[in-house]
């Protein structure tokens, strides 16, 4: 194990023996701890944290992928320079993940409104649902686009770096980005659903 | 250490320790400072040590000493006042020599053959440096001042006291620095002249009376050690009790219950009188208090407490707040916000319906209480598990650890944290590419030209 599986393990150890510990010593204070973190924060906050993870996270999948797709191009068409133009579209899946994340970052974003209330009555139920969905929303999306711009990225590295060797290959290996690339749809169809339910205000 | 044998050092050092002497503790005493200066030897005399007041008895023998034998001529600057707070106020002693005013005094100290200070010397009366001399040396004073003292002629064989008087600042319109400065100057006249005259000569620069008398109180006064100045602590007022059998098995304590009947009038602070508790009632699993105000008002606590299967542990919640008036009742609930666990007591700094309200007003279908208010600071109740005496169990507080900022900048900075321990991870993981390395093969060349 190098040295950065040692720290990021021993923190998160800690981090949980912690709350575990406390929470065994004192109930009061994990009770307490958990329930007034979820009731004390506003529905604001998780709204548009989910928003900013939404496009964020699907910027990372799509530049990861498109950066990998892309030094393969460049790489096999110096000596086979039939592949460039038809590669291209392996470019474009790994841009569609980017263009779901900020489709739903603006269609979650639009579901925020105003509401008067600083207590958690006077919030309301229905609020605090929407925070949290929107979050929920945000997360799933970002995710899933992370995941399948880096799937649709190398799959296409390796799509150009066989087309340049049988020109053949290319349309089978396409098949496979397909496959890839409907997962980021999934997460889009998840989130969408995620928020249909959702309406803030008073 | 023998005032002749003074190197110029060491009376800078005396002078310097003359500047810095703090006033002794003890009982209000004036003290004046005596600078005695001789063109002769003075008779030897340890330095004081600083702070010390040299007492009269002191300062009178060591006159009488210094003028038993022989022919003196006695030169006494006599100013209206002088203290030793002049010398640091004027002396430029913080560094700023420039501002010193006290040139020709200090150079004369320095100059001459010895030389002996009294910091502060017991002050008698404004006549008794003067009688005293008189009286030693026998022969009454002349006063002079330089213009007359150039036609004067001095008679070395027989003693001489000329006094020569300087004016304080009080009552002049030009300030107190070119007061003193005009005096040193007479000071620094008068020596010069004596000097042309060849007159060995001693000096005494004191004055009348001390310009600043700052009087010390005894420290016997005070007790001894440091003492926290902290305001006295007002006396806190009992909680209510509900007594069952002797021990007290409701408690409430609020420093105010402000109940308001309508908009005009101004709020009743209930918590000033003293209420009747006797229709109230206290069992295991519901406990309620009844407040009856003689004034009319009656303020009901309507508190439960069960078992939570999801906590697995008792909560009392206090559910209603009843306020009746003169045959009106408004009722008030307390959300499940005023809730504690069953072996604690709930405190909260303010429980009211109206701003961040944590009693809801349920009125709103009679008009006459729709406007009733209540406002409890500072509140703390316990309907259950008094057990010990008359102590609030711990108080289950309506304020949380973190706020709520404090929970959303925690949640953002570590999401925020976590992202860019995350980049730098991937930077540090970051590889040029290494396939094709060929340490054997020939170099890249890269022609210079085209």
């Amino acid at each position: 194990m190098n040295g950065h599986a040692i720290l990021y393990t021993g923190v998160t150890l800690a981090f949980w023996s912690t709350i575990t510990i406390i929470g065994k010593i004192s109930f009061y204070f994990l009770y307490f701890f958990a329930c007034r973190f979820l009731l004390e924060t506003s529905p604001f906050m998780w709204a548009l944290l989910g928003v900013g993870l939404a496009i964020s996270l699907s910027v990372v999948g799509a530049a990861w992928g498109i950066y990998i797709t892309g030094s393969s191009i460049i790489g096999g068409g110096v000596k086979a320079p039939r592949i460039k133009t038809k590669n291209l579209v392996s470019i474009i899946f790994c841009e569609a993940v980017a263009i779901y994340g900020i489709i739903m970052a603006i269609v979650i974003s639009n579901m925020a409104e105003r509401f008067t209330g600083t207590t958690p009555e006077t919030i309301g139920a229905r609020n605090y649902q929407a925070g949290y969905s929107m979050f929920g929303a945000g997360l799933t999306v970002g995710f899933s686009n992370l995941f399948c711009g880096i799937c649709v990225g190398i799959v296409g590295s390796g799509a150009a770096l066989a087309d340049a060797q049988n020109a053949s290959l290319f349309v089978k290996i396409l098949i496979v980005e397909i496959f890839g690339s409907a997962i980021g749809l999934f997460g889009v169809i998840v989130a969408i659903l995620q928020t249909s339910k959702v309406k803030m205000g008073n | 250490m023998e005032a002749s044998k003074c190197s110029s050092k060491v009376q800078l050092l005396a002078f310097i320790s003359f500047f810095f002497a703090f006033l002794a503790t003890g009982s209000c005493s004036a003290q004046v400072p005596l600078l005695i200066w001789s063109s002769d030897s003075l008779p030897p005399l340890a330095s004081p040590a600083a702070g010390h007041i040299t007492s009269s008895d002191q300062w009178t023998a060591y006159l009488t000493s210094t003028f038993s034998s022989g022919s003196h001529t006695v030169l006494l600057f006599l100013q209206d006042k002088l203290s030793k707070d002049d010398f640091t106020v004027f002396g430029g002693v913080f560094g700023n020599k420039q501002d010193n005013v006290f040139h020709n005094l200090e150079a004369a100290l320095q100059s001459a053959s010895s030389s002996v200070i009294f910091q502060a010397s017991e002050w008698l009366g404004s006549s008794a440096i003067l009688a005293l001399l008189q009286d030693k040396l026998d022969v009454s004073p002349l006063h002079v001042d330089p213009d007359t003292l150039a036609e004067l002629s001095i008679n070395t064989s027989v003693n001489n006291l000329l006094v020569i008087s300087l004016p304080y600042c009080t009552g002049l319109h030009k300030p107190c620095k070119d007061i003193l400065h005009g005096n040193d100057e007479i000071i620094g006249k008068v020596l010069s002249m004596v000097k042309a005259k060849n007159i060995p000569y001693t000096a005494i620069y004191t004055g009348l009376q001390p310009s600043r008398v700052i009087s010390e109180s005894s420290v016997l006064n005070q007790p001894a050690g440091r003492s926290l100045l902290q305001a006295p602590v007002p006396d806190v007022k009992p909680p209510i009790m509900f007594n069952v059998s002797g021990n007290p098995c409701i408690m409430l304590w609020a420093q105010n219950l402000n109940v308001s009947i309508s908009g005009t009038l101004p709020w009743v602070d209930l918590a000033t009188e003293t209420p009747s508790v006797t229709k109230s009632r206290c069992s295991s699993n519901s406990s309620l208090l009844v407040l009856s105000y003689t004034s009319g008002y009656t303020l009901s606590f309507y508190m439960s407490q069960r078992f939570y299967p999801g906590s697995a542990r008792n909560w009392f919640t206090l559910d209603m707040v009843q306020l009746q008036y003169k045959d009106l009742t408004g009722v008030f609930l307390g959300s499940r916000d005023i809730s504690a666990p069953a072996e604690y007591s709930y405190h909260c700094s303010f429980v009211s319906s109206v701003e961040e309200p944590l009693l809801v007003p349920n009125n709103s279908d009679n008009k006459n209480t729709s406007q009733w208010m209540l406002n409890f600071v500072d509140f703390q109740i316990q309907g259950f598990g008094l057990a010990n005496g008359t102590n609030f169990s711990y108080a289950s507080d309506c304020a949380g650890f973190f706020s709520p900022g404090i929970w959303m900048g925690l949640v953002t900075g570590l999401i925020m944290l976590l992202i860019l321990v995350y980049g730098l991870h991937m930077i540090t993981h970051l590889n040029t590419m290494d396939r094709f390395d060929d340490p054997n093969g020939p170099l890249i060349s890269v022609p210079q030209t085209e």
